[in-house]
């Protein structure tokens, strides 16, 4: 049922295509780009671009979360500095994270790290709130019974709160995760050091209409089962 | 008070890190052609507010992402009442959405260059596409969920399907329709910013690129704080329209 | 006004109410008491037509039918001001715009929601978002004006207080009421006329006459032998 939709869609493209409605040079058709999919899925130009931009949104989840989750702690534990935090927080936040592409250039060149930083910098600031909230939400009950027991700060941190708190965090990295893969393909696209965008980009230049469209599909694809997948860890 | 209070302790933190910044830039710890002090950035910002180099650019970022979003808007709410009302429409319909929301919006555009070049017109367009998808779903979940109660009230009165539509199934879905917004504006910033640096069109993100191959670390921060300033105000923007629409909510 | 002749409802294979058959003339105050599960809920909600019976008739002779809910809370548009949802009303009845306030404000004071005609309804308590809803319905001009358990939710004080409301405006508008509850002593209080219904199947045990005078109070009238009497009546109907 789903998929009548999409189907007619397609065919409607395909016919229209053809009869000359819609231009070649910049639409393409079904019945190209299919076959341009299978060929670069075949030779592995896909699975290698896939790869990058998976590595690089890897990279960004696992920097955003360690700094996320260590800050977040901190501040869910202690409500003054939560609050002092607050206007930083809502200062930095609202800066998209493509307005770093620049500065990550600069810094890092066109490569991997480039695209990491900047989706490093976009899945912070979830993972940041979330474990902050889920942390302040722990029941004061069992870090009363932490600072009974004589344990410092930090181990209160570990063995108490962000146990308690995972839940919620998981649901913050999860979020992050997806952010990650839009914004690498993102900053892959505008700059292209590699990856998918870079693909696409790519395609474009070399004036093949029929890959870029295959690339968009299976941007779309991969994009769809991330989510999907992402959704069924709970 | 208290709000003042710790509303001063946040500035007095937030006004300690941009000390801590320019320490470190002045003490050279951070590579000076990277990250210029908060001073240097600051002061470009107000060259370009004093020289007026600042509102053309920034001009065509914001009609551009406000045209595609307003679009998408429309788009969104307009279909998304209709999709709702037929429950054929929703199951041919919705999972293409679904499938379509992860998409990212910037994926879209080297096939949008590719049919409509490079444009203003297409930009605005690969903002409206990337905008729709959280507005339209929204708007399904709102028109679908008004109170079964308000469905009597409203078949008793006899209304018409439009009126129900209107003074019923809006009202009601505004919440959900609003949370859709506010997802996309911020994408409708990035989009709008990604494509200005991808197509190379004059506006805020061009500038900052341009900048970057440059070595202008200044120029860069500058436009780091105006995209900052706009992605807050537009925010807040939202925020207070929704506040005002939706003033009659418990509180 | 509104004949029953025959009414069947049955949902799922149970039957809900069987073979009930009555009427209510003009101006008439009937009172539908019955033990919870009786179907007086299903009873209503056949004759404002939002429920079909499984068979029998309903004929009504008139054209609008009004129904006051018993959860007042999620009849009401929240989104609207006291005034804008007693204003729907005139909406539906094709009354334009311009006439609105000369009809709404003096509905409101009826009502004693005169002050509060700016307010929304989630600002108004329990009793004055039901009087809300009365006067919505008042508004739409029924030829029949349906109560379901409308009082339920509330505190005694203010039921007593919407009780002699719903009397008064009855009398002074000569409306048309069928009111449901599960209180007896209300229906006898308020009706002109009490149907008692047995459970399972909802049918009708019995039809009385109330001759009480009218105005009624709330201490004299209750203390009316006349009214013990029909409280000794009518009370084994109630029982499952």
């Amino acid at each position: 049922m789903a998929a009548i939709f999409p189907a007619l869609v397609l065919l409607l493209w395909e016919t229209l295509s053809r009869a000359g409605v819609l231009s070649e040079d910049g639409f393409s058709r079904p019945s190209h780009w299919a076959p341009a999919l299978v060929k670069a899925l075949g030779d592995g130009t896909l699975l290698t671009q896939t790869l990058e931009t998976f590595g690089a949104a890897f990279q960004a989840v696992l920097i955003a979360s360690i700094l996320g989750i260590a800050l977040g702690a901190v501040l869910g534990l202690f409500r003054p500095l939560e609050r002092a935090a607050q206007l930083t927080v809502d200062a930095l936040r609202p800066i998209p994270s493509v307005a770093l592409i620049p500065l990550s250039l600069l810094v890092f060149g066109f490569s991997r790290e480039m695209s990491a930083a900047v989706a490093a910098f976009a899945c912070f600031w979830p993972i940041l709130i979330v474990t902050t909230a889920s942390v302040r939400g722990v029941d004061p009950r069992l870090l009363e019974v932490g600072r009974m027991l004589g344990f410092s700060s930090g181990k209160i941190i570990l063995k108490l709160a962000l146990p308690a708190a995972l839940p919620g965090i998981l649901v913050g990295v999860r979020v992050a995760a997806g952010i990650a893969i839009v914004v690498t393909v993102t900053t892959e696209i505008v700059t292209n050091p590699r990856g998918l965008g870079h693909g696409m980009t790519m395609a474009a230049q070399g004036l093949q209409p029929d890959l870029v469209w295959a690339t968009l599909i299976w941007i779309g694809i991969v994009g769809w089962l991330v989510n999907w997948g992402l959704l069924r860890i709970k | 008070m208290k709000r003042i209070l710790w509303g001063g302790a946040g500035l007095g933190l937030f006004c300690l890190l941009l000390l801590a910044w320019k320490l470190a830039a002045d003490a050279k710890l951070l590579n000076p052609l990277w990250f210029p002090g908060p001073d240097r950035s600051f002061a470009k910002l107000w060259e370009w507010i004093a020289t007026g180099a600042l509102w053309q650019p920034l001009g065509a970022t914001v009609w551009r992402m406000f045209a595609g979003w307003l679009a998408a808007c429309a788009v969104g709410i307009a279909l998304g009442a209709a999709i709702a009302s037929s429950s054929l429409a929703r199951k041919l319909l919705q999972p293409s959405a679904e499938f379509l929301r992860p998409l990212p919006a910037s994926a879209v555009l080297p096939p949008a260059i590719l049919v409509l070049g490079l444009s203003d017109a297409m930009i605005v367009f690969v903002v409206a596409f990337g905008c729709v998808w959280p507005i339209l779903l929204g708007a399904i979940q709102g028109f679908r969920s008004l109170e079964p109660r308000l469905v009597e009230v409203s078949r008793l009165m006899n209304f018409s399907p439009w009126k129900k539509a209107w003074a019923f199934q809006l009202p009601s879905a505004l919440p959900d329709i609003f949370a859709g917004m506010r997802v996309s504006i911020a994408i409708a910033l990035i989009v709008t910013v990604a494509s200005e640096m991808l197509s190379s069109q004059p506006g805020i993100g061009y500038l900052m690129l341009v900048a970057a191959r440059a070595f202008r670390s200044a120029d860069i921060f500058a436009g780091i704080i105006v995209l900052g300033a706009l992605g807050f105000a537009a925010n807040y923007g939202i925020q207070r329209l929704e506040d005002h629409l939706l003033r009659w909510r418990a509180g | 006004m509104l004949e029953v002749k025959n009414l069947d409802v049955a949902f799922g294979g149970s039957e809900v109410l069987r073979d009930l058959s009555f009427t209510v003339a003009e101006h008439e105050f009937v009172c539908l008491v019955g033990p919870s599960g009786c179907g007086k809920t299903t009873l209503l909600r056949v004759l404002a037509g939002l429920t079909a019976p499984t068979s029998g008739q309903v004929r009504f002779h008139g054209q609008t039918i009004a129904i006051v809910f018993q959860d007042y809370g999620r009849a009401l548009l929240p989104w609207r001001t006291v005034s804008g949802n007693v204003a729907l009303a005139l909406e539906a009845r094709g009354i334009p715009g311009a006439e609105h306030a000369g009809r709404v404000l003096p509905l409101l004071q009826k009502l004693n929601l005169g002050d509060h005609a700016d307010k929304f309804p989630l600002q108004l308590s329990g009793g004055m978002q039901q009087r809300l809803q009365i006067a919505r319905c008042l508004a739409q001009e029924p030829q029949v004006l349906l109560m379901d358990e409308p009082f339920g939710s509330l505190d005694a004080i203010t039921r007593q207080e919407l009780q002699d409301e719903v009397a008064r405006l009855a009398r002074d508008e000569r409306r048309t009421v069928v009111f449901v509850t599960h209180d007896l002593e209300e229906a006898i209080y308020l009706g002109d006329r009490v149907i008692a219904l047995a459970a399972n199947p909802g049918r009708i045990a019995e039809i009385v006459d109330i001759e009480l005078a009218r105005p009624r109070s709330q201490l004299a009238t209750r203390e009316d032998p006349r009214f013990l009497q029909y409280r000794h009546r009518l009370f084994k109907h109630l029982a499952h």
